[in-house]
């Protein structure tokens, strides 16, 4: 209690203050966006490897090939979230039944396991999976393409159901209505009226699932080895971030003057793509207009009525079961099969790492983000608030094995290398983390009006005193769904992870390892990395039951 | 154009009741306010009648045709939110005309029915702008505008007032009555004001609990109410519990109030003995020499009168008025109350007590 009794002396003083978001704006520039940007630098200082690797037309065929595969698979993906977003999230805003609450925690499920997991599931139940793996799937003879799109749909639809309704609750219901009782079928009120409304939420969904499928590397990397797409020493299909996680091990990483020069290109070529994207899409979401100046009466009418709705929302609901849910579930098939012994000491130890580094990431991101975060919030228009606003998407939009890459460049140009590769671990996910936690912390600090703070302050409460009994007793389930997105986000990245070091051994890279020793022709370490995955499931969904439960008993005391 | 009957209509939520069993016929033409407290079903009715719901049992009609099924956009009701709802991505003209636009009338249509209805409410001068740059007052109307400007012979206003301030809403009620009755549209109007009811409406609906309470004209509900209730609601009354005393052939009545004093009141058909509640507005008792005794417990200014608040030697409150020329009392003083006779309403008094019957929700 004394420390909180000196916290809240000091915090009345403005310097205190000034210095304590002085250090959490140094903190984010030095520790978050420099190292991820970083690699760009060396462009420059390495030019002579990069040069090598342009002029070698085959490695750059592989490179134009995997940043292409990457952006096509990304764009593809997100228009069909879109598409199957829209009905979804109408469903789950406007309409009442029995079971919605189900509904809401299913969509929510796949966020839940571990990409790599989801890479193992999609691969039996689509395609026909490699020798060894006795599950029976689909068994379709699908490209590696399709495949990691039908892959990348499953972790990115949460996010664009979620961003979507998010923008729909917040669109008068009446809107439509008028428009209805002005004549307009229902078809036609949706898109003249409701839709033009919702261009910031389509960016939103947009950037978040776009960055999301371009930076996948764990579940991706799982589908192409079973795919055989990938091998230890060649690879037919790869997407930019498999390329550089691929270098990174077969080459043995940056030891090797080939291997550096072409994961600094397509780092490179990654982050500048992502970036330029992240501007233009925002530009071309606000400037697009639907058009709706023309209607159809007749067409709209017919529509909206009779089956066709219907029709659309049973669709939804099929395309939620079967390629989002069902594929991601099917890894539970394994368990119908006998299991060889499981290695539960790697496992754990495996588990521990994993849960060390979320949350620890975490902790900082919540603590480091919440000045930066109250600052955004509270100082709309302001030009640094702004700008900040706008840095902190970066780490989010860059591909995370880039990210990771270009930090281990940056702490290695310092010195740290290998001996402190756990802590090096830990920075990489505090950076792709740290946007999902303070952008959940503007939206909640956004909608808290700063005169209940004001009041307790005219009240005599110092401002730390403020936050921790006002403010923060207010954004509390928000700052908790934030760290819970983070901290799944943490435990199911392989891509930084692999980028960082090849030591730290997380779970998705522990399930990656017995996949491959699977490949090798160990075949009883395919069911073993599937019990592994289910552990790790289990695991996340009581993790998630539990801080769900603490959350609703904390609302109740509130 | 424009005649509506109800059928015997009823929409439920789970087992809960919105409105139950209500039958009423509204003429072409006609400006009905729905008025009554909240919660007691207003809004369902011209939801019900626009099409927005389906009403779980009875029928709506619309001149003579059994319109309950046939879906909103086909309904040809205007309808005005309390909270506007103009569409805030299009300007005021492109809102006026989003009606014809959707109805496919063509740009010509569009644009004159727009200027036509923009001009009705004298926002023309301002069409290109967006809502967002406009008061909530010259909203309400731009949203009034675009509601006429469907063609439709049939308004219903969603407590279209209540959202604007006081000054602006006293204005926009007569315009309001202005243009609807210069189109001779029929118009459902929902407030629970009742000032604004009495001043707008040729009809009054008064509901409570989900059904029609009392029905009639403005003035006809203020003078002679049918019940404790609406002589509570609408206007101010001041209630007292009392037994009839005595009564003449030709119906003249005396009445007995708590703890004594015997007032004459209006000729009524009860028997001497019933138990029974008199309404008696403030500007219907007069201070005199003679009668009931009162100990003023407040003195309120209100512009041009004085409100005089007491509480009589019967334990009821009695208010009245004081003209400002005349002698104002003191708080503390004594005063002697007598009520005009003829104005004064006698009802059996409520199973429930006078508090019960009152209540608003």
């Amino acid at each position: 209690m004394s420390v909180l009794k000196r916290i809240d002396e000091l915090s009345g003083n403005p310097k205190v203050r000034r210095s304590w978001f002085t250090l959490a704006c140094a903190f984010f520039l030095i520790i978050i966006v420099i190292p991820s940007i970083f690699v760009v630098t060396k462009i420059l200082t390495e030019w002579d490897l990069v040069n090598n690797i342009l002029s070698d037309a085959s490695t750059m065929d592989i490179i134009m090939g995997a940043v292409w595969n990457s952006f096509s698979i990304a764009f593809i993906v997100t228009v069909i979230d879109i598409l199957v977003g829209l009905p979804m999230a109408w469903i789950m805003v406007r309409r009442e039944f029995r079971g919605k609450n189900v509904l809401d925690t299913l969509m929510d499920l796949p966020l839940a396991f571990p990409t790599a997991v989801l890479g193992l599931s999609v691969v039996v139940f689509w395609a026909v999976p490699p020798e060894g793996i006795t599950v029976p799937g689909l068994g379709l003879g699908i490209t590696p393409y399709m495949l990691v799109v039908l892959l990348h749909i499953i972790f990115t639809y949460p996010y664009m159901v979620r961003s979507l309704s998010a923008i729909l609750e917040q669109i008068e219901p009446n809107y439509e209505t008028a428009a209805m009782t002005l004549g307009a079928s229902r078809w036609t009120a949706v898109r003249t009226i409701t839709l033009p409304l919702f261009r910031a939420g389509l960016a939103t969904g947009f950037i978040l699932c776009f960055a999301r499928s371009l930076s996948e590397t764990g579940g991706t990397n799982i589908a192409l080895l079973l795919m055989g797409a990938i091998t230890d020493d060649g690879g037919t299909f790869f997407t930019g971030p498999t390329f550089i996680a691929w270098m990174k091990t077969a080459f043995g990483g940056a030891t090797s003057p080939e291997a550096m020069g072409a994961m600094i290109l397509i780092s490179v070529i990654m982050i500048v793509f992502a970036l330029i994207l992240l501007v233009v899409v925002r530009k071309v979401m606000m400037g697009f207009r639907i058009p709706i100046k023309k209607v159809w009466p007749d067409i709209g009418r017919k529509v909206s009525r009779g089956l066709l709705p219907k029709a659309k929302d049973v669709l939804a609901m099929a395309f939620l079961l079967f390629v989002v849910l069902i594929p991601s579930f099917y890894i539970f098939a394994f368990l119908t099969q006998p299991t060889g012994d499981i290695d539960f000491g790697g496992l754990l130890s495996a588990t521990g790492t994993s849960f060390l580094v979320a949350g620890v990431a975490v902790a900082v991101d919540i603590v480091f983000g919440m000045p930066v975060a109250i600052y955004i919030a509270r100082n709309k228009g302001n030009r640094l608030a702004d700008v900040l606003d706008e840095l902190v998407n970066v780490p989010l939009i860059i591909p995370t094995t880039a990210l990771g890459f270009s930090l281990a460049l940056f702490w290695g140009s310092f010195g740290f290398s290998d001996s402190v590769a756990l802590m090096l671990v830990v920075l990489g996910h505090i950076s792709f983390t740290y946007p999902l936690v303070v952008r959940n912390l503007v939206g909640a600090i956004e909608e808290v009006d700063p005169s209940y703070e004001e009041i307790a302050i005219t009240l005599g409460a110092k401002p730390f005193q403020a936050f921790r009994k006002i403010l923060f007793p207010i954004i509390k389930s928000s700052v908790l769904a934030g760290g819970i997105l983070a901290f799944t986000r943490s435990l199911g990245e392989t891509g930084a992870t692999v980028a960082i070091s090849d030591s730290v051994n997380t779970i998705p890279i522990y399930i990656t390892n017995l996949v491959k020793a699977g490949m090798a022709g160990e075949y009883t370490m395919f069911a073993e990395a599937a019990m592994c995955s289910i552990v790790l499931i289990a695991i996340c969904f009581v993790l998630m039951m539990v801080i769900r439960a603490m959350s609703q008993g904390g609302d109740r005391d509130a | 154009m424009g005649k509506i009957k109800l059928d015997r209509i009823s929409m439920r939520f789970g087992d809960f009741y919105a409105v139950r069993d209500i039958s009423l016929e509204i003429n072409n033409g006609e400006y009905v306010t729905i008025l009554g407290p909240s919660g007691c079903g207003k809004t369902t009715l011209i939801k019900v009648i626009s099409g927005i719901w389906t009403p779980t049992e009875g029928k709506v009609y619309v001149d003579g045709v059994d319109v309950t099924d046939v879906p909103m956009e086909d309904r040809d009701v205007g309808y005005v939110f309390q909270n506007i709802a103009l569409f805030p991505h299009l300007n005021l003209r492109d809102n006026v005309s989003y009606s014809p636009r959707v109805k496919d009338l063509g740009d010509q249509v569009m644009e004159e029915r727009s200027t036509e209805y923009l001009e009705l409410v004298n926002m023309l001068a301002r069409a290109g702008m967006f809502p967002s740059e406009l008061s909530g007052g010259e909203q309400q109307k731009v949203a009034i505008a675009r509601a006429l400007a469907s063609g439709s012979k049939m308004l219903m206003l969603d407590e279209p007032l209540s959202a604007l301030d006081a000054r602006v809403r006293m204005e926009l009620r007569y315009e309001l009555r202005r243009i609807v009755k210069r189109l001779g549209i029929t118009v459902l109007h929902v407030t629970h004001d009742q000032e604004e009811a009495m001043s707008v409406s040729d009809r009054i609906v008064l509901m409570r609990y989900g059904a029609i309470a009392e029905t009639g004209s403005p003035l006809e509900i203020y003078r002679h109410p049918k019940s404790v209730f609406a002589a509570n609601f609408i206007g101010e009354t001041n209630l007292l519990e009392c037994t009839v005393s005595d009564k003449s052939k030709m119906g003249k009545t005396k009445v007995r109030l708590r703890g004594g004093p015997e007032i004459r009141v209006s000729r009524t058909n009860f028997n001497i003995g019933d138990p029974v509640v008199i309404s008696v507005r403030p500007e219907h008792v007069y201070p005199a020499t003679d009668g009931l005794r009162a100990e003023v417990t407040d003195v309120v200014f209100m512009g041009t009168y004085w409100r005089v608040r007491t509480i009589a030697e019967t334990r009821d409150h009695v208010e009245y008025n004081v003209s400002t020329s005349d002698e104002i009392p003191e708080v503390g003083d004594m005063v002697h109350l007598v009520f005009n006779k003829k104005a004064t309403v006698v009802f059996a008094r409520p199973e429930g007590g006078i508090e019960e019957e009152i209540r608003l929700e």
